[in-house]
């Protein structure tokens, strides 16, 4: 230091926190990826390059997947028999993006189609096992425990609380995805969309209709908002 | 930066690449014991730290809904057993009225999970 200053720090240099806080799990996480780099576990440009990954995938190919297959009996026939080729004609191939796969959602992925009397909901009871390459993050609730215990013994009415009310002549089959495959929803094209493009098809295939909580509706594009009953005993405002 | 060739957490990625997991174990556990159709009940094995057969499926019957793909059992995976043996993996489905007592949904209703070989003994 060639000049004198009063006091030790650069007032000019002193990086400003975005929050006023930062919290264990933000210092553990810094703490974690710092050492995996220092230590070669990992590099930055390959954390950067997951990240990427991960904030580019989403529902969209999956509701294409599902367009397709509705317009196209060829293509269909393909996604039940050869779902990860399928994938690649919405531009997902399930080997990136490490070559062989992400290694928690592996390369082993099934198209569960609906039919008449049958209706398909997935779930993974051991943890949030999901089709994240195709379908993108998991939703919030469908890690909870609530969600995970529940779906397995009382489909019908976790399903009811989403909305979706089935009569009893439609089955209602849960696949739990407890190992290394993972799988998605193939509901059936909805009444209503006669001469529908791929493109208003695939708008209505939400992310909820591939997890099998909801039916595609003409009109709804957007995931369920479920009108809740009001409380019984609602705490009185004071 | 370097040569990773005998780095041995490459070894996965080494193997795995252009096949994908579960892929990459494909012709490595001899015929499957189940075909599509067949009864199974699923056996009560003992667990130590670690399984991903659901309690709720111990002891009660299904059917092969499909024969999945060989993998090791991620109750060996998972400790990173070198010496794991790939075992054929089912999707097995069950009747939910058989699973819970007092199901409350039809009797038509089922639920499908998928199990390792070593789980499953033929129903009798």
């Amino acid at each position: 230091m060639s000049h004198d200053h009063s006091h030790d720090h650069d007032h000019d240099r002193t990086v400003k926190p975005m929050v006023d806080e930062i919290t264990d799990f933000e210092v553990l996480e810094i703490a974690l990826r710092e050492l995996c780099i220092e230590k070669g576990i990992f590099t930055a440009e390959e954390h950067r390059r997951f990240t990427e990954f991960a904030e580019q995938i989403g529902p969209t190919p999956a509701a294409r997947l599902v367009a397709k297959a509705w317009l196209d009996p060829e293509f269909r026939a393909l996604a039940l028999a050869e779902p990860m080729t399928a994938s690649k004609e919405v531009g997902v191939d399930w080997l990136e993006p490490t070559g062989f796969g992400t290694p928690s959602d592996f390369t082993a992925f099934q198209i569960l189609a609906d039919e008449p009397g049958l209706h398909h909901v997935i779930v993974c009871a051991l943890c949030s096992c999901y089709p994240r390459p195709i379908l993108g993050n998991s939703p919030e609730w469908y890690r909870t425990p609530n969600y995970r215990r529940r779906l397995v013994r009382w489909p019908r009415q976790v399903l009811a609380e989403f909305g979706l009310y089935l009569p009893d002549d439609v089955e209602v089959r849960v696949q739990d995805s407890n190992q290394k495959h993972r799988f998605m929803v193939l509901p059936m094209r909805p009444e209503g969309t006669d001469g529908w493009t791929e493109d208003q098809l695939a708008e209505i295939v939400t992310r909820d209709c591939l997890i099998g909580v909801a039916l595609p509706k003409p009109g709804v594009t957007t995931n369920v908002i479920v009108d809740t009953r009001p409380a019984l005993h609602p705490i009185p405002e004071s | 930066e370097g040569d990773g060739a005998n780095v041995r957490r490459n070894t996965h990625h080494r193997h795995a690449v252009g096949k994908g997991d579960p892929g990459v174990y494909a012709g490595q556990a001899g015929p499957p014991k189940f075909a599509v159709g067949d009864a199974v009940t699923v056996r009560d094995l003992p667990v130590v730290f670690y399984t991903r057969t659901p309690e709720y499926v111990r002891g009660a019957t299904g059917r092969i809904a499909a024969v999945s793909y060989e993998s090791p059992a991620a109750e060996d995976e998972t400790w990173d057993r070198p010496d794991a043996k790939p075992e054929w993996f089912y999707v097995v489905e069950f009747t939910q009225a058989d699973l819970w007592d007092g199901y409350t949904g039809t009797a038509a209703d089922t639920l499908r999970t998928e199990i390792p070989e070593r789980w499953l003994e033929v129903a009798g």
